[in-house]
């Protein structure tokens, strides 16, 4: 038997079968996602001419000139400011049906689980157009208030349509991630609590919300994320009046034509993601 | 924790259940449950699995309302009392201590709860795991707990907040057999110490027997007996209870009117024998002797020694087990077990030489037999 054929059949190790079942989404990265970052980066060091195109040359002028623009600083501001009032007005809307969920049992948890997700199932280009249809002027919403005798709010083509619109959006998001963190959340824990003289409110301050903080860190980290980026929703029920990152990096990319301050956004768009994700994992570390 | 001296002499009602009840939909868990603790006493509820121990005393603990009935504590209806301000310590068998919090703190959450002074809390609490043996790990996590510190932690959680009752549901079933016997032991003084009233709940015999004052055997929702433990391994109410608690022989016979019972073709007496016709009789195995056949005997017309009980039958195989050896008689269709000390001098019988089996007829329990 030749020593080649030994070799062959040695049995891969761990490391190096970890090597290998990495290397696809490890290519399919690089070429999806680390070079056109990279790209983005050059371009963001480049000048835009009028009109198009891009003039080769190395300079700070794109990033300079958005830092010292009142315009973009605003921009980034309420874009940080809008996504973080929305990731918290969807923590608090789905929390509880997230702990619902968990202490549901059998086919009616499996009834309500498909009811949480269903939304996903349509785009959010057609539930957009819900909300615009419900939160119009002469929509039902500001229809009943007006019935009331109230001042009626302007709901729609603004930040309050934005806002709401993107809030349902991100729901599921916030649900299901909740679900995956409430693993520590076990029934005999706030059983053991109330036993020992807490109410149900000291309850869920004391045992339930610290086990499902990490539920809570997960949750608020996609959906601010999921803010941040969205660009439909903030378009159509902004009426060209909000202005977020997402919806001025596709104004300069398409509209004006001008890719380096598309591309400076865009990668101010990833630092944020990065300081993001950088709260989470302190977070995480702090729980533990 | 307090020392109360007069609590074994106050012979008080403690803790008492009237026609307590409870269904799940349409399955009727525990039909009616009548019973009274006295003032601390610790009462096992002993029964197989599924017998409803935990529910009756989820019951008590107010984390499941009862569908029927009334549980009060010391004259005070509580039946309707929420979890939180029944001031009862319970300790569950998975522990469930708060897996967030450390040792420490894990202890100090009932007082905090109780808005004790934050500095009376903290020595408290301490005092508390020095109780159990665990200051050292005050500030640990339950994680980094061995199951049988994590199972302290959580009794000393249960009794420092000198709950007016402990309960505990099976707490040492986690546990490995050596460390088992330790928190047996401690569990009892700790409890006769504080002068506590405990309920325990296990489906462990021996736990029952030697731990508590008084044992409710528990058959499928209903009461099968309540006793001391003497009372029901000496006089069990029923073959149920008497095949449960502790290790048994079941033969079948017929009494006739005189109290002569026939067990395959031999006749025997008991002690008491109200029962005629079809009946089970019961013996312990370590109350029995075995004996060679005496040859001179002969077994179907042999007038009983006054008292004494005798069956003939055939040694099938014997179990060495350490301090014990089981013989396994077989005698007509069914099979007696008779357990004997092991001795350096013993001259064992041989598998499938004839042997006599004697006892004491008021070691015999006679019992009408069971329809089936
Ligand atoms: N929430 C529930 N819904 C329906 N049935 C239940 C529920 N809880 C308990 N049961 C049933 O009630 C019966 C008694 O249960 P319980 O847990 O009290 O038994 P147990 O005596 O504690 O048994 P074990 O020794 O196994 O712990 C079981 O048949 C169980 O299936
Ligand atoms: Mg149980």
């Amino acid at each position: 038997m030749s020593a080649a054929a030994e070799t062959r059949r040695r049995p891969l190790r761990a490391g190096e079968v970890a090597v290998l079942l990495l290397l696809p989404i490890a290519l399919i990265n690089a070429v999806g996602f680390i070079l056109p970052v990279l790209n983005l980066a050059r371009y963001s060091l480049n000048r835009a001419r009028i009109g198009g195109g891009i003039e080769q040359v190395f300079t700070w002028e794109n990033w300079t000139g958005i830092f010292r623009d009142r315009f973009y600083l605003d921009i980034v501001i309420n874009s940080v400011g809008v996504s973080l009032g929305i990731t918290i007005a969807t923590l608090i809307l789905s929390y509880p049906i997230a702990l619902y969920l968990h202490r549901s049992h059998g086919r009616w948890r499996t009834f309500l689980t498909v009811l949480v997700i269903s939304p996903l199932l349509t785009s959010a280009v057609v539930r957009t157009y819900g909300w615009i249809a419900l939160l119009s002027d002469n929509g039902p919403v500001v229809g009943t208030i007006r019935s009331l005798g109230l001042p009626a709010p302007r709901l729609m083509f603004n930040i309050n349509g934005v806002f709401i619109g993107l809030t349902e959006i991100l729901m599921p998001y916030m649900i299901l991630a909740l679900l995956a963190g409430f693993g520590r959340l076990d029934p005999k824990v706030e059983e053991a609590a109330r036993t020992l003289g807490a109410s149900p409110t000291r309850t869920f301050w004391r045992v339930i919300l610290p086990l499902t903080l990490p539920g809570i860190a997960l949750g608020c980290l996609l959906c601010f994320v999921l803010a941040v980026s969205s660009f439909i929703t903030p378009k159509l029920m902004g009426g060209g009046r909000v202005f977020l990152l997402a919806t001025e990096i596709y104004d300069q990319a398409i509209v004006t034509l001008n890719w380096p301050l598309a591309s400076t956004l865009s990668i101010l768009v990833l630092v944020i993601f990065g300081a993001a994700l950088w709260a989470y994992s302190a977070v995480l570390r702090r729980l533990d | 924790m307090h020392n109360f001296p007069n609590a074994r002499s106050v012979a008080a009602e403690h803790l008492v259940l009237e026609q307590l009840g409870k269904s799940f939909g349409a399955v009727d868990v525990i039909p009616s449950l009548s019973l009274a603790v006295r003032k601390g006493e610790m009462v096992a509820f002993l029964g197989p699995s599924g017998c409803g121990k935990t529910t009756t005393l989820r019951m008590i603990a107010g984390l499941i309302s009862p569908t029927r009935g009334r549980i009060t504590v010391g004259g005070r209806d509580i039946t309707h009392l929420p979890s939180h301000e029944r001031d009862m310590g319970l300790v569950f068998q998975s522990y469930a201590l708060f897996p967030h919090m450390t040792v420490l703190r894990n202890v100090a959450f009932g007082l905090e709860m109780r808005n004790v002074p934050k500095p009376e809390v903290r020595a408290r609490a301490l005092r508390a795991l020095e109780v159990v043996q665990l200051s050292h790990l005050a500030d640990r996590k339950p994680r980094d707990l061995s199951g049988g510190q994590q199972q302290r932690v959580a009794l000393a959680r249960a009794l420092v907040i000198e709950p007016s009752i402990l309960l505990l549901d099976e707490p040492l079933s986690n546990l490995d057999a050596k460390l088992r016997d330790e928190m047996r032991v401690q569990i009892r003084a700790l409890q006769q110490a504080s002068g506590i009233t405990a309920v325990f709940v296990t489906h462990d015999q021996v736990e029952a027997l030697s731990m508590c004052d008084r044992i409710v055997v528990m058959k499928e929702g209903h009461i099968e007996q309540f006793g001391t433990p003497t009372e029901i391994y000496e006089h069990p109410a029923s073959p149920f209870v008497s095949s449960f608690v502790g290790r048994t022989n079941r033969l079948r016979g017929t009494s006739d009117s005189r109290g002569v019972i026939t067990v395959a073709g031999q006749q025997i007496r008991a002690a008491t024998a109200e029962a005629q016709g079809p009946v089970e009789i019961m013996m312990r195995p370590h109350r029995m002797r075995l004996a060679p056949a005496a040859t001179d005997r002969n077994v179907p017309d042999a007038t009983p020694v006054q008292g004494q009980n005798s069956l003939r039958g055939v040694l099938e195989r014997l179990t060495f087990i350490g301090d014990l050896v089981q013989y396994h008689i077989r005698v007509g269709d069914a099979e007696v077990m008779v357990e004997e000390a092991t001795r350096r001098d013993q001259g064992a019988p041989c598998a499938g030489t004839p042997v006599d089996l004697t006892w004491q007829a008021s070691d015999t329990l006679v019992f009408p037999a069971a329809a089936s």
